[in-house]
This record gives structure tokens, sequence and C-alpha cells, in this order.
């Protein structure tokens, strides 16, 4: 008789062998070669190399083998780079090589690495003990290492950055202004100001990968790099972006990247800030009133470019008003301009600037509205008097001499809607008569008693206002073709 | 005297590992005789569940494949790393995740001891699935063991309860989603008292959903809930069971094995032994008031060997065997632990732990019936077997009714066929809401994907039933069908279901975002 248990006691034999090789396996790999026991070994190496006189070789002796970290718990960190980096406080250590080498610069003096920590600045998973994990380009945790030149970025989250040394943070002020050069404001809203068409910038550096479209970007998957690569192409890193190519260098890229990683608005206890910091937040509740040709720059100047030409945008597809050209300047009045840009003009893509949608205060607009008219007035213009209107030949006018570029109903083509409700409500009768009349320079707008377009009677141009008066009445162009409907009341009164 | 008491207590010391050891063990030495054998198994509190003498079949590895025992052994790796585990894991949602972070990182060989805890539990899973799947195809539920096949289900939803319990303590992304996808199928009757209007007076699923959440949301009262019954409430209700689940293993006479040949030569382990007329009056001791059948009653016990040391060789190695494989796994792949939870940013896809991920499917198609109709029939279902086949007769035995290996495999074939078919079909045209966009959602809930699988494997084995005219037949070919469907919706939607739930082939072509 065979022994019915023989081959189990194979089986426990193999089993135990295997359990026993793993678990000392296992004990190995903790106790022996793990990465950081690796660099320590090295490290007091290092320390024996240099231990050169009395301290060196106290602090060579001192030196342990273990696990080291930072416990700040004012900042939520528990930061154990140094179990690595230890040689980040030993002015000894200038010439070795990393994980070893001493903190560059004396920033160290003025944050202390008890009180600090690490991961305020560098960002990275401070907690882990490996390399790979506490970069954590491609591991589960949301704000990877920072490379060294974008730290400053940091800075800002307990700094104001205007009032530090211009040579430490040089790229993120660069950064800042090229915010403002390129107009960026124009679409996106940075501290409750700018326009609608982007996404708000304001904790933009708090974003997680999860946040970013990441598919089309090359690795590493991180938001800095994202930033990076989406500001020298947006349309590459997010296929059908519709925000325009900033058209940047790879330095000022790396500047705009940093300035949008310091947009965080992190939780950081009072007594970290700095006092400048403090004074910024204060004024930030009542900032400076912005001179007309910074708004412009900031806030206008994204879609409206120099504005002195109107112009047509083929990403939005959309036609963009020169909103500084000289006959429109000396034809519209204070107040077309601020109903134009405090209530924007709905259904395209220009928004309200106003104080409570883009930010912008009575004041700042008044400016912007003196930039916008560069010292032309309208005061010296002398009134039309015009005969009133009939709106049903207004319609055929219309459509015969406007249309094709204004739209049906003037809801916009290659020129601008006026049929828009805003427009309807700012533009005054003798705005559209002289517009039409005079055309606008260097526009496709002719001046319809000249000899560049079909001439209009002066009853003509009273006709197409009475009929552009009826267009906010809800009555459809076909009703009042088919004289369905009576024409509007007469509004040519000037 | 006073040397004599010196020279006694001298002796005594030197005698004292030898005394301690007679105290601690009743019989004292390794036992020699068969008489001895069997004192060392039935006067010792753990071994004295089993007999004395087990069958030889009951040792013949393919018979059970060791199942039971990996599940049993799985949990007492999972008992011991999980009390480890709970020195630093701390259950706030403040300090949780940190504190896993810290067992990765800085608790010595933490990441080591998670990684088998977390690989006993799957391993556990699993092998409960198919420990279930093995007693059926040898129709070990059989009188008397009905019982404890109901026990047996008792056990595989504790273990499913806690291992969903344990995913939530990590307080990462994974965690925090899918245990939000868990509690929104427990909130699934809605769909039904949604449709028919009636929410606001008589709400189940929300009730059911705020009992396991103890909130409207996955937050701290859900995590202390979850902590306390996966240290506590639900440990002890599967240690009890498996008590019991036990206990009724050996009082309903042992592995379920079929009758003796009642004489002649017959073929085991690889011999030919003499098999004797089973003894009608031969019983043991105490064991003559048991009822039913067991090795040595009504039978001869020439088939037996001694249970010390054959039997617990082959349990001590079942057991090392498990452990060995949890620490290969836990040596070579590492627990996930994602970001932190947050709420404002959602997994895509968020997935419920593999084993829920069939039931996640069919709550894709419709939350009432894959949520909790068809749960429900099927753990009926499940529970009535034994109660509905009660014919004797194959017990022991891989498929052991005459026409059951064909019966499983075309029940195989057909499953496969119609699980596929309908998958491929919902995936490539949709289904009610899609044709209709303005149905009304009751017809969605009675008649989807789910509910016609299991109208279409009901009817099956109904066919089976009258056809082949056999309970049992007609049991394999629904059981076949079912263990099909689970495996085919659990891999379809871990492997299939991207993004928004759309249809991938591959994982890898999921949009990165």
């Amino acid at each position: 008789m065979t022994d019915p248990s023989r081959k189990y006691r194979w089986l426990l034999l193999v089993a135990s062998l295997v359990t026993i090789v793993f678990l000392v396996g296992a004990a190995v790999q903790e106790n022996y070669l793990a990465e950081w026991m690796r660099i320590q070994r090295r490290y007091r190496n290092l320390l024996a190399d240099k231990a050169t006189d009395d301290r060196g070789r106290e602090l060579l002796a001192r030196y342990k083998i273990e696990r080291k970290q930072v416990s700040v718990p004012a900042l939520g960190a528990v930061d154990r780079c140094v179990s690595c980096h230890n040689g980040i406080d030993d002015p000894r250590m200038v010439d070795v090589a990393q994980p070893h080498r001493v903190h560059p610069g004396h920033l160290l003096d003025k944050h202390p690495v008890d009180r600090f920590g690490c991961t305020i600045c560098h960002r990275g998973q401070g907690a882990a003990m490996s390399f790979q994990e506490a970069k954590a380009d491609d591991v589960f945790w949301d704000y990877p290492l920072l490379p060294a030149a974008m730290t400053q970025a940091s800075c800002a989250v307990c700094h104001d950055v205007e009032k530090l040394p211009p040579n430490e943070v040089q790229l993120l002020l660069t950064g800042m202004q090229l915010y403002k050069q390129k107009s960026c404001g124009s679409c996106h809203k940075l501290g409750g100001r700018g326009g609608v068409l982007g996404p708000a910038l304001d904790n933009e550096g708090a974003k997680t990968k999860h946040q970013l479209i990441m598919s089309s970007l090359k690795p590493p998957h991180t938001t800095w790099h994202w930033q990076l690569a989406h500001f020298r192409d947006p349309g590459i890193v997010v296929p059908g972006s519709l925000m325009r190519n900033p058209t940047v260098t790879q330095d000022e890229a790396l500047a705009l990247t940093i300035y949008m990683l310091a947009q965080w608005k992190r939780d950081v206890p009072e007594s970290y800030l700095a006092p400048d910091k403090v004074e910024q937040k204060a004024l930030a509740l009542h900032p400076m009133p912005l001179t007309g040709e910074q708004v412009y720059q900031q806030y206008c100047m994204g879609c409206h470019g120099n504005g002195e030409f109107s112009r047509w945008d083929k990403k939005f597809n959309r036609f963009v008003p020169g909103i500084r050209g000289v006959s429109l300047v000396t034809t519209a009045s204070n107040e077309y301009f601020r109903t134009n840009i405090e209530n924007g003009r709905p259904g395209t893509q220009m928004p309200a600037w106003g104080p409570h949608a883009g930010g912008l205060t009575p004041e700042e607009i008044s400016s912007v509205i003196e930039y916008l008219r560069g010292g032309a007035s309208t005061a010296q213009v002398t009134p039309i008097a015009m005969p009133s209107g009939d709106a049903q030949r207004g319609l055929t006018l219309f459509q015969r001499n406007c249309y094709g570029c204004h739209g049906m109903n003037g809801r916009g083509g290659i020129a601008p809607e006026i049929g828009n409700p805003v427009f309807r409500q700012a533009a005054t009768n003798e705005f559209i008569v002289r517009t039409i009349r005079n055309g606008r320079v260097h526009t496709a707008m002719p001046a319809f008693q000249s000899k560049d377009a079909p001439a209009l009677s002066n009853q003509d141009i009273a006709d197409i206002v009475a009929y552009l008066r009826t267009l906010g009445e809800k009555k459809t162009n076909k009703a009042v073709a088919q004289n369905l409907i009576p024409s509007a009341p007469s509004g040519g009164k000037p | 005297m006073a040397e004599t008491a010196t020279h006694e207590f001298v002796q005594n010391l030197k005698e004292l590992p030898g005394t301690v050891k007679d105290a601690c063990f009743r019989t004292g030495k390794l036992p020699e005789s068969e008489r001895e054998e069997s004192q060392a198994t039935f006067h010792n509190l753990f071994l004295h569940i089993h007999s004395v003498r087990v069958h030889l079949r009951s040792l013949n590895p393919t018979l059970t494949f060791g199942l039971g025992l990996i599940a049993a052994a799985s949990f007492i790796i999972t008992l011991i790393t999980g009390v480890l585990l709970m020195v630093y894991y701390k259950p706030s949602t403040d300090l949780a995740y940190q504190s896993m972070k810290d067992i990765h990182f800085t608790v010595y060989t933490g990441r080591f001891i998670r990684n088998i805890h977390r690989w006993a539990a799957q391993v556990m899973v699993l092998v409960v699935l198919l420990h279930m799947a093995r007693v059926f195809f040898t129709a070990s539920y059989k009188k008397p063991r009905e019982f404890n096949w109901l026990v047996g289900l008792g056990l595989l939803v504790i273990t499913l309860a806690l291992s969903f319990t344990g995913y939530l303590l990590p307080w990462d992304q994974l965690a925090y989603w899918a245990i939000t996808i868990g509690s929104n199928i427990a909130n699934s009757p809605r769909e039904l008292t949604d449709a028919i209007g009636i929410t606001q007076w008589f709400d189940p699923g929300g009730f059911q959903k705020q009992l396991l959440l103890g909130a409207n949301y996955v937050g701290q009262d859900a995590l202390i809930r979850f902590y306390v019954l996966h240290v506590f409430i639900l440990p002890l209700v599967l240690v009890t069971l498996m008590g019991v689940h036990f206990w009724r293993i050996r009082k309903d006479g042992g592995l379920a094995k079929p009758e003796d040949s009642p004489g002649g030569l017959a073929e085991w382990g690889g011999e030919r032994r003499e098999v004797f007329q089973p003894l009608a009056t031969k019983t043991y001791g105490l064991m003559a008031l048991v009822k039913g059948k067991r090795p040595t009653v009504n039978r001869g016990p020439e088939n037996t060997v001694m249970s010390w040391p054959h039997l617990f060789w082959a349990e001590l190695a079942v057991f090392m065997l498990t452990v060995a494989i949890t620490l290969v796994l836990a040596f070579y792949s590492d627990a996930p632990l994602k970001e932190l939870a947050n709420p404002a940013i959602p997994e895509n896809p968020a997935k419920a732990p593999w084993y829920f991920l069939g039931l996640q499917e069919l709550v894709s198609y419709s939350a009432f019936m894959g949520g909790l109709l068809i749960p429900v029939i099927v753990l009926v279902g499940l529970a009535l077997i034994p109660f509905l086949d009660r014919r004797a007769g194959g017990e022991g035995v891989w498929f052991g009714e005459k026409g059951e290996k064909g019966v499983f495999w075309q029940s195989l074939v057909f499953a496969i066929a119609i699980t596929v078919g309908m998958l491929a079909f919902t995936v490539n045209f949709g289904w009610l809401r899609s044709w209709f966009p303005k149905i009304h959602q009751l017809w969605i809930i009675a008649i989807n994907p789910g509910s016609l699988l299991v109208v279409v494997f009901a009817a099956w084995s109904l066919w089976v039933l009258r056809r082949r005219n056999s309970v049992r037949l007609a049991a394999v070919s629904l059981f076949t069908c079912f263990l099909v469907g689970f495996t085919l919706l659990t891999y379809f939607a871990t492997v299939h279901r991207g993004p928004n739930w759309h249809f991938y082939w591959w994982p890898s072509q999921w949009p990165l975002h």
C-alpha cells in the first residue's frame, strides 16, 4: 500500500520552501536592498571622506542609517525626502552627485527645512521612500515633483512675488507680464476679472492630471508638462481646442507655465505668510484701477487686436469689429460704448465686462472708453435732421444693401450683428444713420452716400432704421414682408 | 529533609521542559499506534472536529481540489495580516489615507503585509466561488447536507461583504468611487419606485443606501461603519458560520461520497484493494448517537486511513500552499493605492470591486434588475437547489448522474452563446431607450438584457427538466448558465467597459483623460 499522504508531504515541503524563500526575500528587501539604504550607505562613505576635522568626525560618528523625515503638521506635510537627500544642509556637499548635494542658494537660511519641509515648494510625494514614487510622474499622486526651474511657482503661495528680489522669481514675473501682454484676460478670468471664452484660471496650479486632457500629451503625463506643451500649441495637446496659439518661445512657455502653476489658492497658516502676502490679499479686495491702455491690453486686445481694423476671425467664424476705428469713435457716444462694454453682446463672443461679469469697475470702463477714443469726440458733429421711415420699405432696402454682410434679420455674418438686442438698445438712430452715411474707414462698410456704394437717400436710410427698430419686436422678416403686421412707428427723430 | 527538598526542586527544574510539555499536550508524545493516533485526534480541541479515520476518497485531491481548505486558509491569513494592519490604520477620513501611505512607505514590511492581506482576500473570494461550484457539481448538497449548503451560501455573502467593506478603508480614489457605485447599487430599488412614482412614500433604496453609508454620500460615517463591519462584526459572523460549516461537515458524515462497493476488489489509489461487505451493526461508541451516514456507520472501515497523520499532512500542505501562493503574489504585485479620495474628481470609469462588476454591468441596463431583483433571484435559486433536487445519487462524484456531463457541456455552450450574443447585440444596437427614447422606464426595468438572460436561462433549464426528466440535470443546466453568466459579465465589465461605460476592446484604448 502506498502512503496516501506522501504527495501531501511533498507539497508541504515545496510550499514551505517557497514560503521561506519569499519571506527571506521580503526581509532582505526591507532590511538591506531598499533604495534609501543604499543611498545612505553611500552618503556615509562621503561623510567619511570629508571627515577631516573634529566636527566632521563627530558628524560621521553620529550618522545612523535610518528613515529620516520632516514632519510639519501645520502644512500637513510628512516629508521623507531627507532620507535620501542627507546633505542638503551640509555646506561641504557641493561637489558631490545628487541626491547627496547641498541645497543650492541661500533659500534654506530663510526657509529652514524643519519648519517648511520640502513639498510646500517642490511638490511631489513627500511620504515616499523611493525617488520614483517621490517624483510621482507616473504614480497615483496628484502633485508631481516640479522640475527645478519651475519651483519658483511655489513662492507665490506665501509671497507677493512682485515684492521678492526679481532675480529669484524672474520667470514667474515674466510669466505674469506675458499673461498681460498676450491679453490672456480677454478669454480667461483670473482674480474675478476677464473673459469667459476660456476656463477661469484662478486655481489652475491646483489642477491634477485627471482634470486635464492627457491623451495627446507625450510622457510625462504631469500637469506642468501639460501646461508647457499647451502653451506651445494648444491644439496639439487638446484636440479641437479653441485657444488661439499664443505664439511664444520655449522660454516664454516656461514662464507662463510657472505663472499658471503659481495660481493655487493653498490653505497655508497665517504664520507662514510673508507680510507682503497679507498686504497683497488685503489689496486684492480694493485693486488699483487700471489705466485705459492697460485695460485694453489685458482684456480687449486678445480679440480686437490693435482695434483699428475690423477683421474676420477664422477660428471662431466670427466678425470682430475694430473698436478703435476712427469713424466709429467719431460716431459713437460714450453711452454707446459703455452699454456695449458693460453688457457685452449676448449671442456673440463679446462677453459683458461690467463689475458683476468681467470684473471691470465703472472707472476702468470710463478709462478704456477714453483710450478707445484716442482723443476724438462726437461733440463737434452736428445733428442730422431725418424724415420718418417706413419699415416695410426699409426691409426691401435692407435686403438689397445690408443683408449680404449683416445677415438675415441682422443676425450677423461677415459683419457685426446689428439685430443684437444690446446693439439695438445702445445704438441711437443718429448713430446708425451716421454710420450708414459715412461708412467705416478701414472696414468693408462703405459710405452709402458716397461714390463707393449705391447711393441711399435720407429717406432710404430712415426706412432702414425703421426696419431695424422692428427687429426687437419678435416679428419675423416674413411677416413684415407680407404686410401682415403694420410697419413700426417711425424712429427717425434725431 | 532540606537537602531532599532542594534535590527535588533541582530535579523538577531539570525536568521542566518535559513536564510543561506533558501538561500542555494530553497525550504527551507523538502517537505510535493507531489507538494513540485516534487519541491524538480526539483529545485535541483543534483536531477533534475531524473524525479519527478518513476515507481515502476524501484524501483524493481531485475530489475537492482543497478549495474549502484554501478558503479557510486564506481567511486565516487575512485575519493575521488584518490584525497587523489594524495596528497602524486610522479609520478617519483625515488620517486614513496618510496611514495607508505610512504603511506603504515606513512601516516595517507594511507594504508586503498589506499586499498579502489584499491577495489573500482576492484568493478567498475566488476560491469560495469555486468551492461552491465544486460542491454543486459533485452533488454534495444533497441530503443530509442541505443545511450546510445554506450555511455555505451565507459564508459566500459574508465573504463578499468583508471584501467590499475592506475596499473603502484606504480612502483613495479607487475606494471612494467603488463604494459610491456600490452604495448606488444598494439604492437601485429607487429605479422602480421612481418609475411608479411612490419614492416619496416608500423608498427602500434610499433606506438601504442610508443604512449602508449613514449619510447620503460616502463620508466619515460610511468609513466608520465599514471599518466596524470589516474588523469586527463580519469576521465574527464569518468565524461563527465557519464553525457551524465545519461542524456540520463532520455531523453530516464527512465529505460526500458514494456508497462503497459491497465487496470484492475495487480500484483505490492506483491499486486493487479488498472491499468488505457493509457491517450493518458496526458503530463507534459515542458516535452511535449521531444520525445519518458517517464513514464508520453501517459500513466497514476498510477504505479509511487514520486522520493522524494523513489528513493533517494534507490539510497542512494545502494551508502552506495557500500561504505560498499569496506570498508570491504579494511579493510581485502591489495592492493598489490611488490618489486621495476626491469627491470633485470622479473616476471614469468608476468600477465596483471585480466580483460585483457582473452586477454593475446588469445595473447599467436596469438598476433595479441588476442591483436587487436578479441577485435576489440568484441567491434564492441557489438556496432552493438542495430542497428541489432531493433524489439521492451521485454524491461526491464529479458529474455523478448519468448524462450530467453532456448537459453541462450543452449548457456551457448554450450560455456562452446567449450571453456573448446578448452583449454583442447590446453593444452594437443599444437597447429600448436608444430605439424609443420616450418609452416608460417600467418597460426597461422589465425587459432588459439582464432580465432576458434570466428568462432564457430559466427556460433552458425547464426544457432540460422536461426533456431529460431529471431535476438534477435541470439544476445542472441552470447552475452552469449562472456560472457562465457571472463569469462572462464580470470579464466583460472588467476588460471591455471603459469611460462612461462605453465598449472598448482593451483598456489601452481608453481615452487618457
